[in-house]
Order: structure tokens, then C-alpha cells, then sequence
């Protein structure tokens, strides 16, 4: 496997798409290969990064609100 | 008018939609937002979004769907208000990436440090790579739930997170945050 076939596979790795043997060979690709480890590391590390990070906020005074509105529009009030 | 909920029935209804709400709504603002990049067009979105799920509660009681059943309808409905606002009748794959009012720098001021460099780099993306991104990688919806939503095979599902997750990468490598 050359750089550029890692290239092409890397997501399938990291999903754990890639079949037994192919991953065999991506493996050791890797393992002598520092700019496709690198390249893997680093989108490992993004993919981190905006699983942690990439939520905007919402706050609490807007979910509050946003709560009230879907009730109004289902016709719906939780007072007794 | 609106009514008191009184009856066991409509109990059961608020209950079932409340928790709908309590477990979804960031998710469902998250794809609101990164396709409008607008808070208050983001709210009108999810609301239009659980006010859907309470008229379709029939068909959400499979619970390992609801989530993407949710997505889809936030996307979709994020979509029509882009549509709307350009009065173009294309298809989401044929929408441009930039779409909407960017936050401002006061916006951005009262993120995280990190929360705000990846929002600057998702804004940056292609819009299909970027919501194929924060399907997969941000909401962790599974590869087949991702296609569901975007409306595309598996196949593209999956080469728009490949190209997706190497674009936010070398734009997050470029603001020198890794």
C-alpha cells in the first residue's frame, strides 16, 4: 500500500471498514510510514476535538423558551 | 387556545414529547445552526422540528430512530429557510457553502477558545462536508443514519465525511490549534 492508497482508506480504517487484510496492510503501512501516521493522528485528534467542542451553546433561557413555544404550537399547557 | 393538559393521554403525549426535547434539542439545534449560522433562524428551526415530532409521535417509537428521524427533519427544514432566503429552487448539493449571516467577532468572543476555532473552521467547509461531519463526528449518528439524513447513498455518506474530516483538519492545522 503507497501513501496515496492510505490516503484513500483512511476513513474506512477508522470507521473499521477496511476488510481483515486490508487493514493488515494499512497497519504496516503505518507502522513505517510517518506522514501517513501523522496525517491518521491528526485527524483522529479533529475528529476529537469537534466531538467535545463542536456543539454551539444553547443556553438555558433559550431552550426554556423554545420549550414554551413547542408547547404552544401542540396546543398545550403544563399548568392545571 | 391553548389547552391544560389534563387527561392521562395527553400526559403521556407531554411526557413522551418533553423527553424528546430534553434529549434532542442540542443535537437537533447543532444541524439547525451549522447549516444557518444563525441562532435566531437556528430556534425557529428546532422548534418547527419537535413541533413535527409531536404530530408524528406514531411514527417515532422506535427509539434507535428518533434521533435520526429528528435530524433529518431539522436539516430539511434548515434547507427550505436557505431556499426562502435566496428564492433559488436548487437542490442542497447544489446550495453554496456560504449561505448565511456569519457570526460576528462578539459571537465568537464568548465560546471556548477551541468551541470558536472549530466554528470558524466548519463555517469555512463545504456545506454538504460539514453537515456530513457533524452527523457523523459531532452527533454520532451511525454512517447509514448520516446517509439517511443527507439523503444520499452510503457510499457518498461516507466520501463526504472522508473529504469532510481532511478539510477540518487543515483548517483547524492552519489557525495552529493542533
Amino acid at each position: 500500500m503507497d501513501c496515496t492508497e492510505m490516503a484513500e482508506r483512511l476513513t474506512d480504517l477508522m470507521e473499521g471498514d477496511l476488510e481483515a487484510d486490508v487493514e493488515a496492510i494499512a497497519l504496516e503501512h503505518l507502522a513505517t510510514c510517518a506522514a501517513c501516521e501523522t496525517v491518521l493522528s491528526a485527524t483522529q485528534d479533529v475528529v476529537s476535538l469537534a466531538r467535545n467542542h463542536g456543539r454551539p451553546d444553547l443556553s438555558e433561557d433559550s431552550r426554556s423558551r423554545l420549550w414554551n413555544k413547542v408547547l404552544g404550537d401542540a396546543g398545550l399547557s403544563t399548568q392545571s | 387556545m391553548r389547552r391544560t393538559v389534563s387527561s392521562t393521554i395527553e400526559r403521556t403525549l407531554l411526557e413522551r414529547i418533553e423527553t424528546l426535547f430534553t434529549e434532542h434539542i442540542d443535537a437537533v439545534y447543532n444541524v439547525a445552526y451549522r447549516v444557518l449560522w444563525n441562532t435566531d433562524d437556528a430556534e425557529d428551526v428546532a422548534q418547527t422540528t419537535f413541533v413535527k415530532a409531536f404530530l408524528h409521535l406514531d411514527q417515532l417509537k422506535d427509539e434507535t430512530k428518533v434521533r435520526a428521524w429528528l435530524l433529518q427533519v431539522a436539516y430539511r427544514e434548515a434547507i427550505t429557510v436557505i431556499r426562502r432566503r435566496r428564492d433559488v429552487p436548487t437542490d442542497p448539493v447544489d446550495l453554496p457553502a456560504e449561505v448565511s449571516t456569519a457570526k460576528g467577532p462578539e459571537d465568537l468572543a464568548v465560546m471556548s477558545v477551541m468551541a470558536a476555532h472549530i466554528s470558524e473552521a466548519l463555517m469555512a467547509m463545504d456545506q454538504d462536508e460539514r453537515m456530513a461531519v457533524v452527523l457523523r463526528d459531532i452527533e454520532e449518528l451511525p454512517m447509514r443514519e448520516v446517509a439517511a439524513v443527507l439523503d444520499v447513498g452510503l457510499s457518498a455518506a461516507k466520501m463526504r465525511v472522508h473529504r469532510g474530516r481532511q478539510s477540518l483538519r487543515q483548517k483547524i492545522e492552519s489557525l495552529e490549534v493542533l
